[in-house]
């Protein structure tokens, strides 16, 4: 009774069942992987260390973070100027993020499969996943070339990272919804447009604000960095300046400071929101 | 109209001694010759069927038979590969897009996953039954009127379901998410109901609540009520007209007391005393 379908079964040399067999698809991301961490591993012992000793290397680095974190002052802003600073990043990331998702929101929808159709689903999903290919940083930059490098670069740029970003964050989300709703109005004679606010919004509420909350996070991120690399201005630029030209390691701390109270700020902000919003899963 | 339905408590005693219930005869929907094809697999062959205004036929047979497409046929989530379905004087296989809306409009279905959007409220998700009869700016934006407010206050009362009124429907128990999906469907103002199913996703008691309903909805508003079931001996205590399907196809179109073991077993595709009836 045992030999009905014994050819469809794999075993080891040792007439072992096997349960997961090895695809080729497993097999190419086992050897990625290896090559991966063997090239970090002899990275690590070729790095040139032009002559560095360890110890005093480690010293100057805790004296640096010492002067950085515990005696913060700045010369050349003070605390309400660097206030406004750290607000134009805000701004940065706010307007760039209120951009893309107003674009997104949109794109997202023509792009979930269960709200149009697998075509065009698939046509948007694929320009969306090359969008966000590119890193923002170099969609400014690219911008850049028409625009110049400055604010409109950089809200450019990042709002087109962004729109790629959430479009795919709000088409799963809309995807998950459970096709039997939209069925549901269909069926008493609702149309799309009524559907999609009656029931696909609302369902996906709170998905949509924690992404867009979270690439609101991000962007503020970004937006300090394009202050240095794009001179999109804020504290970003300041930041820039006092690494780059003043070696202020002072100034640098307050800066850490005022980005560190904006990130907690945010971070209080999303608690609240999902403590109104119910989010229980 | 509904104020009459609360009271009325021995309402399938009654109906099952008035048996056979003299019927107006008033055709309402009509399937002729309606066949469907999945790609390879043909799931409804040559189905024809005439109901009339009231009656409270049961759709029985195996998983896979085409209960399930059939019904759907009906309202076209399904459109059909040929066929005819005449639903209150229109061919609804030759409307354009706003007939059909407006004819959709006409006809409730009830689902067996309920399909609320958890959400929203209850009466919100009541008054999603009156989107078919809206301007798209105003079902966008979820505008109803005075009227159709107190309607749906109405009828949440009649299912009992006063207390949940602002409740989110995810909070519910599965029999009053049922009880929700027959408020919206019932808010329509149908001539007929579809349901796919309606209790195989609730415990017996709960079941029992959601088929009297059903009857009270049949019997009080005089709406045809068309349910997929999957229990024989729910179809038999509470329909006036079984239709046995098997492989697509009607083998058996009749009252309960026709509907005989032997009847069952050809339906089932079983051997008599092989199938378990309780
Ligand atoms: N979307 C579909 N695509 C392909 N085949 C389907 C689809 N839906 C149903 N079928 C097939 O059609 C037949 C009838 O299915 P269905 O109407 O769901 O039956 P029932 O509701 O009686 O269980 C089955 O053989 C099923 O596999
Ligand atoms: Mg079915």
């Amino acid at each position: 009774m045992m030999n009905a379908k014994q050819e469809y079964i794999r075993r080891t040399k040792k007439n072992k069942i096997i349960t997961n067999p090895l695809t080729p698809a497993k097999l190419g991301i086992f050897s990625i992987f290896s090559f991966l961490i063997l090239l970090t591993i002899i990275g690590f012992f070729t790095i040139n260390s032009k002559g560095m000793v360890i110890n005093k290397a480690i010293f100057e680095a805790l004296e640096g973070f010492k002067n950085m974190f515990f005696r913060p002052k700045s010369t050349r802003f003070d605390l309400a100027e660097g206030m406004i600073l750290v607000l134009q990043t805000l701004a940065l990331a706010f307007i760039t993020t209120l951009v893309g998702s107003g674009f997104a929101l949109i794109l997202g929808l023509l792009a979930a499969k269960n709200i149009t159709n697998e075509k065009l689903s698939n046509a948007i999903k694929m320009i969306i996943s090359f969008i966000r290919a590119i890193p923002t940083v170099l969609w400014v930059l690219i911008f850049a070339i028409g625009a110049g490098l400055g604010a409109v670069a950089a809200v450019v740029g990042m709002s087109f990272h962004t729109i790629g970003y959430l479009v795919k964050a709000y088409s799963e989300s809309f995807e998950e919804i459970d096709g039997g709703v939209i069925e549901a109005l269909r069926a008493s004679g609702a149309n799309w447009i009524q559907i999609i606010f009656q029931a696909i919004l609302p369902s996906s509420a709170t998905y949509l604000l924690s992404w867009t909350f979270f690439r609101f996070e991000i962007n503020f991120a970004v937006a300090v960095a394009m202050g240095a690399a794009a001179g999109a201005g804020g504290i970003g630029f300041h930041l820039f300046n006092a690494a780059g030209f003043y070696h202020d390691i002072r100034e640098i701390g307050v800066i850490v400071y005022l980005v560190l109270a904006v990130a907690l700020i945010m971070e209080l902000i999303a608690i609240r929101l999902k403590s109104i919003y119910h989010i229980h899963e | 109209m509904i104020q009459t339905l609360i009271k009325n408590e021995p309402v399938i005693a009654e109906k099952k001694a008035s048996y056979p219930k003299k019927k107006n005869n008033k055709i309402i929907l009509e399937i002729k010759n309606l066949k469907k094809n999945y790609k390879d697999v043909c799931a409804v062959k040559n189905i024809s069927l005439t109901v009339t205004q009231g009656e409270f036929i049961s759709i029985i047979g195996p998983s896979g038979s085409g209960k399930t497409t059939l019904i759907r046929c009906v309202n076209r989530l399904i459109d059909a590969t040929e066929g005819e379905i005449i639903f209150d004087h229109k061919n609804l296989l030759h409307l354009n897009n706003k007939e059909l809306r407006q004819a959709r409009a006409k006809i409730g279905m009830i689902f067996q996953h309920y399909n609320l959007v958890y959400r929203l409220s209850v009466i919100e998700n009541v008054l999603h039954g009156r989107l078919g009869y809206k301007s798209s700016l105003r079902g966008l934006f979820g505008v109803y009127s005075d009227a159709e407010k107190e309607k749906a206050v109405e009828i949440i009362d009649m299912l009992g379901l006063n207390e949940m009124i602002y409740k989110r429907c995810d909070q519910l128990s599965g029999g009053q998410k049922q009880r929700v999906g027959i408020a919206r469907a019932l808010i329509q103002d149908p001539k007929i109901i579809l349901c796919d199913e309606p209790i195989s996703s609730l415990d017996p008691s709960s079941a029992k609540i959601i088929m009297d309903y059903l009857v009270r909805v049949q019997h009080d508003l005089g709406i045809t009520i068309i349910v997929n079931l999957h229990q024989v001996d729910v179809a038999m205590k509470y329909a006036d007209r079984i239709l046995g399907i098997r492989e697509g196809e009607i083998v058996f179109d009749g009252s309960p007391s026709e509907l005989s073991k032997e009847k069952i077993n050809e339906i089932y595709g079983t051997e008599t005393g092989e199938l378990i009836l309780d």
